[in-house]
């Protein structure tokens, strides 16, 4: 008997549909708009975070060795890099391995190969790289090498201080969150009034039905049902077209993003915002559907307490 | 059995519409309820059906006091007692058989059982043959033979019907009291407001008269004068 009911009731949702179709036709389109907007701020927001990490750990500091220090003056500045409570690692490059990476990296190149052979001996100095445990504290780090101390070992420290970039990046992020919520907000809004709209709509069309099951002893649920089923099926059907644009669409971009954002910085595999929606696919899809389900929820139960009751 | 026990029903301060009337009628009864227009017939049968709350007193059904009656329960009400009314409430789109099946189907009840006792019901008020027609095709009196056809389909223990031949001629309206009879003698409570003294005193069953709220007069066997 449930069954029964419930496709009935999922037919007169239908019905409802259809009898205003041009009203559920800008619901949907209204809440279409309603979702990419939250799947955008929701993909900014991964995507943004993913181009931080990326230059946050790009920030390096490395130092190169004079040619004349020995292996001992040089481990011995290793190794009070290390012991530094700021320091999360140290890793030296011998001027071997050096020559040894740069010949590799050159592979393609067949000039280079010759002009180390006319040069005769290694050009490349011995370096460290130095990570450190947080950002902030790279210009102490820097500063200290450059100190006196090492002027004998040390030719040269070099970082690029990207705190900078970071800090923007964050606050653009910010802005973008902030500008995206009110959006948010404003189109939920919309959404709320037009779905109230069209189930009043349809309750008014319906009330000669809904009057008499009221008088024939119709459940609460066999009267209301329908309408927030109507607004359910107007969620999903925008779940639906939204995911058909927004999975194409980061397909699309998703190379472009990698190449303009995250070139150079990601060491093995890049980020994918595509490769990561399709993993993530349970998390995009239940956003949606909350958010377009929780809308559609409450406007239908709004307009039916105002509407129904009588 | 139906019971009103004191009941008082106030609409605005100026007036009440019901005046402590209490009243019993036993199951299988077809009681007549008479009185000028504003006497307070349709409000007592407002009370029965629970589409109205009674100010004072209280109001018993087959032992269940529905004075207080849970806005969520009053379907389970509505599925015992059949209303029929002077404008018949039939839906314009849909044909009598669809008229009918509607109230069993939005009451859940099974499509098979839909389609095997609409026939029926539809026998019952001689309409077999015109099942497929809409209302504005109908008659007035065929009309409210749909409308009574559809407040059968629960099998209702009682049948309240609030001027069922307002609308219609004398020929009709005797049709419909003929129905009512026949149904009440299938063993459903009937309760009849009406002002048409003729057909209450052609049925020579109980009259219960309302004035200004108030029952003037019980009968067993009753008449009425305007
Ligand atoms: N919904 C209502 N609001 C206010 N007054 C009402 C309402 N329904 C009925 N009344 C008043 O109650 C009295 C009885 O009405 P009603 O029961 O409809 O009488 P009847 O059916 O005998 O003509 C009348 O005075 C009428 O004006
Ligand atoms: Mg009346």
């Amino acid at each position: 008997m449930i069954g029964v009911s419930f496709f009935r009731i999922l037919r007169a949702a239908g019905n409802n549909f259809l009898r205003n179709v041009w009203l559920s036709i800008a619901t949907t389109v209204i809440m279409t708009i309603t979702l990419l907007i939250v799947m955008f701020l929701f993909f900014a927001n991964v995507f943004g975070l993913e181009v931080i990490n990326n230059i946050q750990q790009k920030i390096d500091l490395s130092a190169t060795f004079m040619t004349e220090a020995s292996e001992e003056q040089m481990s011995k500045v290793v190794r009070n890099m290390e012991q530094r409570p700021d320091v999360r690692a140290v890793q030296f490059v011998s001027s071997d391995e050096a020559l040894k990476i740069f010949r590799e990296r050159n592979i393609d190149k067949p000039y280079i190969e010759e002009s180390l052979a006319e040069l005769g001996k290694n050009p490349l100095p011995a370096s460290m790289f130095i990570v450190a445990t947080a950002p902030e504290y790279y210009e102490d780090i820097a500063r200290y090498l450059g100190d006196d101390q090492f002027g004998e070992v040390i030719e040269e420290v070099s970082y690029e201080d990207s705190r900078d970039m970071i800090q923007r990046l964050i606050s653009i992020i910010s802005t973008i969150k902030n500008a995206g919520f009110i959006i948010t907000i404003v189109f939920a809004g919309l959404v709320i009034l037009i779905m109230f709209n069209t189930v009043r709509l349809a309750i008014y069309s319906f009330r000669e039905e809904i009057d008499i099951m009221h008088l024939v002893g119709a459940s609460r649920w066999f009267i209301r049902g329908p309408f927030v089923i109507e607004s359910m099926l107007v969620a999903i059907l925008s779940v639906i077209i939204t995911t058909g644009i927004i999975y194409p669409l980061l397909n699309g971009i998703a190379p472009e993003l990698q190449r303009y954002f995250l070139e150079g910085y990601a060491q093995q595999e890049g980020f994918n915002i595509y490769a990561y929606a399709v993993q993530e696919w349970p998390t995009v899809l239940g956003l949606q559907l909350a958010v377009a389900l929780g809308l559609a929820i409450i406007s239908s139960l709004i307009a039916i307490q105002r509407y129904l009751n009588s | 059995m139906i019971t009103f026990n004191k009941i008082s029903k106030v609409y605005s301060k100026e007036s009440a519409a019901l005046h402590d009337v209490s009243l019993k009628i036993p199951t299988g009864d077809f009681v007549s309820i008479v009185g000028q227009s504003g006497a307070g017939k349709s409000t007592m049968l407002k009370l029965i059906s629970a589409q109205e709350r009674p100010s004072e007193g209280m109001i018993v059904i087959d032992g269940w006091d529905i004075t207080k009656i849970r806005r969520w329960q009053i379907p389970h009400l509505r599925r015992q007692i059949g209303v029929v009314f002077q404008d018949f409430k039939l839906l314009p789109k849909r044909t009598a058989f669809e008229n009918i099946a509607f109230a069993m189907e939005v009451g859940g009840a099974p499509t098979r059982e839909v389609r095997a006792t609409v026939p029926h019901i539809l026998k019952l008020v001689n309409l077999a043959e015109r099942a497929n027609a809409y209302p504005d095709e109908l008659s007035g009196g065929e009309k409210q033979r749909i409308a009574i056809a559809r407040a059968l389909a629960y099998k209702p223990q009682i049948l309240i019907a609030d001027e069922p031949t307002g609308n219609l001629d004398a020929l009709h309206s005797w049709d419909i009291v003929q129905l009512l009879i026949k149904i009440n003698k299938l063993g459903t409570t009937v309760l009849l407001a009406t002002h048409n003294d003729e057909i209450v005193n052609a049925l020579k069953k109980r009259v219960v008269t309302l004035n200004d709220g108030k029952v003037v007069s019980d009968k067993k066997s009753g008449t009425y004068k305007l």
